[in-house]
């Protein structure tokens, strides 16, 4: 007896962004990304469209970092203090696309200067083909005065620029639009508050197939749930047919699994916590699978294992296309 | 409209566009129609040609269409007989003399008469002109023409984020030198671009200012384009490549080009000095682009507002701008400018002498450590804050009208009275108390000072280390002038504060500040839910309750007690895109259980299709959800044939079985939950308070928290109940604490509740 | 359409009895409104009531309970499909697997392990539920012998696999007075597992990769008298088990599809399909292996997605030491909801700066909601203070109240005489900042 399985027919869908552009296009990058176009909740094939795989980026940065964990430090090697090589070593790695994020202070402990962020962008776009998202320091005034020059020296390559927040979004969105780029606007896990970021950037002008929206998250075990639930939601209100939500999601999994202690520390943690480099990949590997579940369209990771086991995980969700 | 007005312009840009048509003629004949034509280091050709029509005129044949387009947006004069509306004509000539006016500059770049050369002159920054000498110091200068890309880039990001307010076209020339630097310097200030052209016989701004040597320049924000009335054209290139540039759209885009200059380039036009025909034509030009025009001498007004977003032109004459002197009125004419176009400032920083944040709002100022007190046990203070017309306050002015506290000895008092008197194009008599409250968090913000109570009971200590610092009374105004600013910038455009000690002036503000309390009080009680055609949303508690909705009227205030229906009102014209949205009632269903075709619509959109129907006075049918944050906790006793309200500060058992905390469970949520709503304590107190179901007579136990906080307010509910013994007869957890002990309470007090139709 | 609370309550007996667990017969039926309670619980409910409130008779996910001497797992009553509709009930069953083949003291060691395994998570301690047994052997004897030695050790409940009737027998049968899951029933096996499951009155759980033969499969075994049945969606890959999870679910809950109203069971070969089970509504999660650093994240992965979204995570309010403080080093205060505690913490910590961490019990809600709600003022704070006997540790005496409760301080200051009040950043971002410029400590 066959038995009618209740399915969602959604008015909406998730809207469709292009990251980095081809030589055709006014740019240099050898492929471009696509995200969203989503039509039902995370891989439900059976019920929807889901266009567009999710992708995994990794993070890399314009030096050696200085408060990352060893053993990422142990991943990369000697790559770490040169972006371009680490971004050439990120490719090698799997990744669909590059995050780039610049440090406030460079080697000498002194302000990063536009220059030596701008050529530091330049220096990544030359060494890899893909596409780029860079992210400020995450303080406003260095984020603008990087991310100012970094735009205009970059037009027409359909970057994203982050991170936009509700107190500092104007001048990133402004040379977006400016130079053909786009943006990434990050709020605090809260479903209206990123819809009210949403429409504060796009009642700029910015059109919203160049807005990425990063719900913000926390690690495994530091209040993943609420990012969990947060994605979850704005994913049924876009597919419930509200404009403002309809964005693909970027999420940070690398950086929130990696800033903790069950990550960040070997020695003198409790037994129970088992083998540390298992542990730490896991728990990187877990935060993603777990939002990639509920909703993300961008996951920006930092192990190259945790990469790889998420790009499998992606290949199996996608792939089941074929199988219903 | 104007007819006067009109048909100056009108025969202003016919002339201008002749004057092209002739010059273009003559330079296709001298020089050729494949000479190329260009604006310096700009990749958008002759910007507002290519903004408005599309064309990318690179040589001089491509000006022949431009200038054929201008001439059929011309007009014939207005009649003297005939008295038609004349906007859209005198609009499309103000684009014509646009046109014309890029185009003949275009022309004169092709003859080497542009940028214009003027001796002495020396740019502190300014677009490059690699060919021209400007070698020889002081004799080849040179005024800058148009602003090339990359300072449009840098500027333009500084206009789009809110860094830079807006900039001035300034056409023409000042009544004296004096007061063009003083203009300028006002504009300066504020962080207010400049650009200068134009002149009046002869004499342009950008020679006094030359004469009175103020730096020029991109520098110093301030760009002389030329001394004639056409070189003013190069303020509406740089604008219509801010939109090409910064509002992603495309040549050709004409409607929105403009548009897109009305809603977020905060620009004006000052014309200093007598208005000829060509001002009139060009000031028409920029109208379309939604920028006013201020005139400083007798010209016809045009107040409607409509194309531009308030006035469209002003005429302030200059020597009858109130004001002390001459500077004095230059101030107030750059404050008018402001006003009119709705330029918004913000200042930085609080002036004060001590730390300023919200980390001192907690504050306690001792006894011991006090300098000076008003209000409290032994002197008077009071707070007042009101709105007048914009011309009646002038900004930033404190006034401090009797003595200081210098004379007070240490640890006395002083009785005080402050007075805010704000203005705003988008302030509401409405506002008034939501505003007034504020004072208590912005003077509290100071450190070593502490504010306590409102109104008339207001009670601020000022501390020895504060006065020390210099902290006195001017510095209350300063701090209010600066926040109301800060955070009220969406309705406040203007504030003024009085200080008062002396004592009979306190008396008599304390007597209007009091009638208008007393006005707000019956204000408050008049606003009924059917007075009004909109409720408001709340969404603040979404992140808890993700699909919760208050709906906030008059006479139902947000069930965390926190937010009224004006408190919703104001936020919403703060933030407009925030969680407190309008909902319009449309037509009503069912006034009874309180239903409109609104708040249904509401209901399903806000609660993300969860909530179907909401009704506003009904426990029983589709009761409003919660989130959890509120005050009170309604609950059906169905064996008592009514409802108990628990306090969330009472922790004892209710005659439901349940305490709050094990209630609140079933109340929030964000669920319809019939017979349970959680509620704010000041709804019980409303007319409308479940009056679906009965009203307050279902009362029939109360928290006797409830019933000690509100004591008085609840008497005056039991007579409008017309049972004024109604409140002895409800129950409370002193005396009732099971169902069976309830009943026999109801009985032996003989409440109403039993004599009523069944609830359900 | 679902009935209401009052719709309910007027099918009650209406005698506040609280037979059922429930102060008054309003309150049982507002649980019975939410699904969260069976009908059943009321003893006096008339039959021509019982037909009215069919629907609303029970949780659409049929609650399975796994059973051993002094253990207990629940599973199932889910009522939503996504979390923050309500919440997610009952945590999933996280079991490790063992096999028959495995020799006797291996058996017994790895079973030590597991059943020794604990681990602190936010004040709570953490294990794993159970542990399932498969038989690699087919041998009845090794799945007897391997159940004694397990049951030597350990009494967690058990779930027994095997394709043959009398292994699993053979194991049930060393399992008097439980209530193990044996698996797996199929569309050949299901009349003997029937048969045994209602001998040995353990639970069966059928393995499938087709809805429609879930369906058949527990429509007939139900009408064999056996009820508590668990099912295996045994999809292709990952893909397709997030799939059939998915379909089941919403059938049960959204159609009220009674024959896939019960609990799932998902066998897990890595720790990215075990964190798909976890958020994605398996109610028992089968491991291949035991791993520390794995059961630890799947642990506290299950902690959080099964947290109540309006319940948030709360800490042991008290006094932590963060880096070794000091009689002289600060106290911050803060509160007890986990977020807010972690993020503290975590800042402190990573500055390397010393300082008492004094957690206040706010009830689980953050410093501001908490300051709103009144559960975190003057009193609470100076209550913390006091019953941590913090001023008896240290020598200077100074508090560091959170940045967005800077209105306390006077409060706090008349509380606490003895003690300097500083008000601290309104984010933990700037704790380390505030650490160097308002401190001056390095």
């Amino acid at each position: 007896m066959p038995v009618e399985i209740p399915k969602d027919k959604w008015p909406g869908s998730v809207r469709t962004v292009t990251i980095g552009a081809l030589p055709k296009d006014g740019g240099t990058r050898k492929c471009t990304v696509t995200v969203g176009g989503e039509t039902t909740m995370p891989f439900l094939h059976y019920e929807g469209e889901i266009p567009n795989r999710p992708v995994v980026a990794i993070e890399i940065m314009d030096r050696q970092p200085d408060d990352w964990s060893p053993l990422l430090a142990e991943a990369w090697k000697d790559v770490m203090d040169d972006p371009a090589k680490w971004a050439v070593a990120a490719e090698q790695a799997g990744a669909d696309l590059l995050v780039l994020e610049l440090s406030l202070n460079n080697r000498n402990g002194e302000p990063t200067t536009p220059d030596e962020a701008v050529s530091a962008v330049k220096s990544v776009l030359a060494a890899s083909g893909l596409p780029l998202i860079v992210f400020g320091p995450g303080q406003a005034e260095a984020d603008n005065a990087l991310l100012v020059p970094i735009s205009e020296a970059t037009k027409g390559e359909r970057i994203v620029l982050g991170i936009c927040e509700d107190k500092n979004y104007r001048t990133i969105v402004a040379t977006a639009m400016a130079n053909d780029h786009l943006v990434s606007a990050r709020t605090a896990m809260d479903v209206n508050l990123a819809k009210q970021l949403n429409i504060l950037i796009s009642d700029m002008g910015l059109p919203l197939d160049r807005i990425l929206m990063d719900p913000t998250t926390g690690a495994l075990g530091y209040g993943i749930e609420y990012g969990f639930s947060v994605m979850e939601r704005l994913r049924l209100a876009a597919l419930q047919g509200d404009k403002m939500t309809q964005l693909p999601m970027i999420v940070t999994p690398g950086y929130e699994a990696w800033k903790i202690k069950e990550s960040k520390v070997g020695e003198g943690v409790p037994e129970t916590w088992g083998d540390w480099l298992n542990r730490a990949i896991n728990w990187e590997t877990l935060t993603a699978i777990t939002l990639l579940e509920s909703g993300a369209d961008v996951l920006v990771l930092r192990h190259p294992e945790s990469v790889k086991r998420v790009k499998r995980a992606i290949d199996e969700l996608m792939s089941a296309k074929e199988l219903v | 409209m104007s007819r006067y007005i009109a048909t100056r312009a009108i025969r202003g840009a016919n002339a201008l566009v002749k004057e092209a048509e002739l010059m273009l003629n003559k330079a296709l004949a001298e020089k050729g129609p494949d000479t190329k034509v260009s604006f310096p280091n700009t990749a958008y050709y002759l910007p507002l040609i290519y903004g408005m029509t599309g064309i990318a005129v690179e040589k001089l044949s491509d000006l022949q269409p431009v200038v054929k387009h201008a001439k059929i947006l011309l007009h014939p004069t207005p009649s003297e007989s005939h008295w038609t509306p004349y906007l859209g004509e005198t609009l499309d000539s103000g684009m014509a003399t646009l046109l014309a006016a890029e185009a003949i500059e275009a022309i004169r770049f092709v003859y080497g008469q542009q940028p214009e050369p003027i001796p002495g002159l020396v740019l502190a920054g300014g677009t490059s002109y690699p060919s021209l000498d400007t070698s020889e110091n002081g004799h080849g200068g040179h005024l800058n023409g148009p602003i090339d890309d990359i300072q449009l880039r840098t500027w333009g990001i500084q206009l789009v984020d809110g860094r830079m307010p807006g900039f001035a076209a300034i056409v023409g020339a000042a009544k004296s030198n004096e007061v063009a630097v003083k203009i300028v310097r006002e504009l300066q200030r504020r962080n207010i671009l400049c650009f200068l052209s134009g002149n009046v016989n002869g004499r342009s701004i950008i020679h006094q200012l030359m004469e009175e040597g103020v730096e020029l320049g991109y520098d110093t924000y301030t760009v002389p384009f030329g001394t004639d009335t056409i070189s003013a054209i190069y303020a509406l290139g740089f604008a219509t490549r801010s939109a090409l540039t910064f509002g992603g759209l495309k040549a050709g885009q004409a409607r929105e080009i403009l548009l897109y200059n009305r809603e977020r380039v905060f620009a004006f036009v000052l014309a200093l000095g007598e208005v000829d025909d060509l001002k009139y034509a060009a000031a028409a030009g920029a109208i379309n682009f939604g920028f006013p025009v201020i005139a400083d001498t007798i010209i016809p007004e045009i107040l409607p507002t409509g194309i531009t977003r308030y006035e469209h032109v002003v005429s302030m004459p200059f020597n009858e701008i109130e004001g002390a002197d001459d500077l004095e009125r230059a101030e107030r004419l750059v404050q008018k400018c402001i006003e009119v176009r709705g330029v918004k400032v913000k200042l930085a920083e609080v002036p004060v002498p001590v730390p300023y944040g919200s980390a001192f709002e907690g504050e306690v100022v001792r006894k011991n450590d006090m300098r000076v007190e008003f209000g409290g046990k032994h002197s008077r203070c009071f707070e007042y804050l009101y709105m007048a017309p914009l011309d009646e306050v002038v900004d930033g002015k404190v006034e401090i009208i009797g003595p200081s506290f210098d004379n007070i000895p240490s640890q006395g008092h002083l009785d005080m009275g402050i007075i805010v008197k704000v203005a705003g194009r988008q302030m509401q008599e409405d506002f008034e108390p939501v505003l007034e409250r504020q004072i208590h968090y912005f003077i509290n913000g100071a450190s070593g000072i502490q504010h306590i109570g409102q109104r008339d009971i207001a009670w601020i200590r000022i501390s020895n280390n504060a006065a020390d610092k210099g902290f006195n009374l001017e510095h209350f105004g300063k701090i209010l002038h600066a926040r109301y600013h800060a955070d009220f910038g969406a309705i406040v455009d203007k504030v003024q504060v009085s200080i008062i000690t002396e004592p009979e002036l306190l008396q008599q503000w304390l007597g209007k500040a009091r009638t208008a309390y007393d006005y707000r009080n019956k204000r408050l009680a008049d606003l009924t839910d059917d007075k009004v055609e909109e409720f408001y949303s709340c969404t603040l508690c979404q992140s808890f309750a993700p699909n919760h909705v208050c709906v906030v009227s008059p006479e139902r205030l947000g069930l965390c007690g926190a937010y009224n229906w004006l408190d919703c009102k104001a936020s919403f014209n703060i933030n407009p895109t925030g969680p407190n949205q309008p909902i319009r009632l449309g037509k009503v269903i069912d006034p009874v259980k309180g239903y409109w075709v609104g708040t249904n619509e509401y209901a399903k959109i806000g609660s993300h299709g969860v909530v179907q129907e909401v009704s506003m006075y009904s426990i029983m049918e589709n009761p409003m959800t919660a989130c959890g944050c509120f005050e009170c906790i309604v609950m059906l006793i169905p064996e008592a044939n009514g409802v108990m309200v628990v306090s969330r500060e009472d922790p004892s058992m209710t005659p439901a079985g349940m305490t709050f905390s094990t209630l609140a469970g079933i109340a929030g949520g964000g669920l319809q939950t019939p017979g349970v709503m959680g509620v704010g304590k000041f709804y019980l107190l409303s007319p409308k308070f479940i009056s679906a179901d009965g009203g307050f007579k279902r009362v029939v136990w109360m928290s006797s928290v409830l019933k000690d906080m509100m004591a008085e307010e609840l008497r005056a509910v039991a007579i409008r109940e017309g049972d004024p013994d109604l409140i002895e007869k409800i129950a409370d957890e002193r005396n009732v604490t099971t169902v069976e002990e309830l009943l026999v309470w109801l009985e032996e007090h003989n409440h109403p509740a039993l004599m009523m139709e069944p609830m359900f | 359409m679902a009935l209401s609370g009052i719709q309910i309550y007027k099918l009650l007996p209406q005698t506040n009895c609280k037979e059922c667990g429930f102060p008054t017969c309003l309150a049982f039926a507002m649980k019975l409104a939410a699904k969260q309670v069976e009908l059943s619980s009321c003893p006096y409910v008339s039959e021509a009531s019982k037909a009215q409130l069919e629907e609303s008779a029970a949780p659409p996910i049929r609650l399975i309970t796994l059973k051993s001497n002094g253990y207990e797992v629940k599973v199932g009553n889910e009522v939503v499909l996504y979390r923050h509709e309500k919440t997610f009930y009952n945590k999933s069953g996280l079991f490790v697997k063992l096999h028959t083949s495995q020799i006797e003291n291996a058996l017994i060691e790895e079973t030590r392990r597991i059943n020794q395994y604990q681990v602190n998570y936010v004040g709570m301690d953490l294990e794993v539920d159970g542990i399932a047994v498969e038989d690699d052997t087919h041998d009845p004897a090794k799945m007897k012998a391997a159940v004694t030695a397990i049951r030597s050790v350990s009494k967690k409940p058990l779930i027994l696999i095997s394709s043959a009737v009398d292994v699993l027998e053979a194991g049930l049968s060393q399992l008097s007075g439980e209530t193990p899951l044996v698996c797996c029933a199929n569309s050949t096996n299901w009349e003997k597992f029937a048969e045994l499951a209602g001998k040995y009155k353990a639970i069966l759980a059928i393995e499938s990769d087709k809805i429609d033969e879930f369906v058949e499969l527990t429509e007939k075994i139900k009408s064999k008298g056996i009820e508590d049945l668990v099912l295996i969606p045994n999809g292709k890959n990952l893909g397709h088990n997030l799939i059939l999870q998915t379909q089941i679910r919403r059938a049960a809950i959204k159609a009220n599809l009674r024959a896939l109203g019960y609990p799932t069971l998902a066998f897990c070969s890595s720790p990215v399909e075990a964190a798909q089970a976890i958020t994605k509504y398996a109610g028992f999660v089968v491991l291949d292996e035991f791993a520390a650093e794995l059961i630890y994240s799947l642990l506290v992965l299950r902690q959080n997605i099964y947290t109540d979204p309006q319940k948030p995570i709360q800490v042991q309010p008290g006094l932590y030491e963060i880096n070794n403080p000091k009689e002289n080093d600060p106290v911050l205060v803060t509160t007890n909801f986990s977020i807010t505690y972690f993020s503290v913490a975590n800042e402190v910590e990573g500055s390397g700066l010393p300082a008492w961490l004094l957690v206040a019990d706010a009830e689980g809600m953050s410093v501001l909601t908490a300051w709103a709600a009144g559960k975190f003022d003057a009193d609470r704070i100076a209550k913390a203070v006091k019953s941590t006997n913090v001023t008896d540790k240290l020598s200077k005496h100074l508090l560091i109240l959170p940045g967005s409760v800077a209105v306390l301080s006077g409060e706090v200051e008349a509380e606490l005489p003895d003690w300097e009040i500083r008000v601290g950043p309104r984010e933990a971002v700037d704790i380390p900042k505030f650490y160097k410029l308002a401190l001056q400590v390095n």
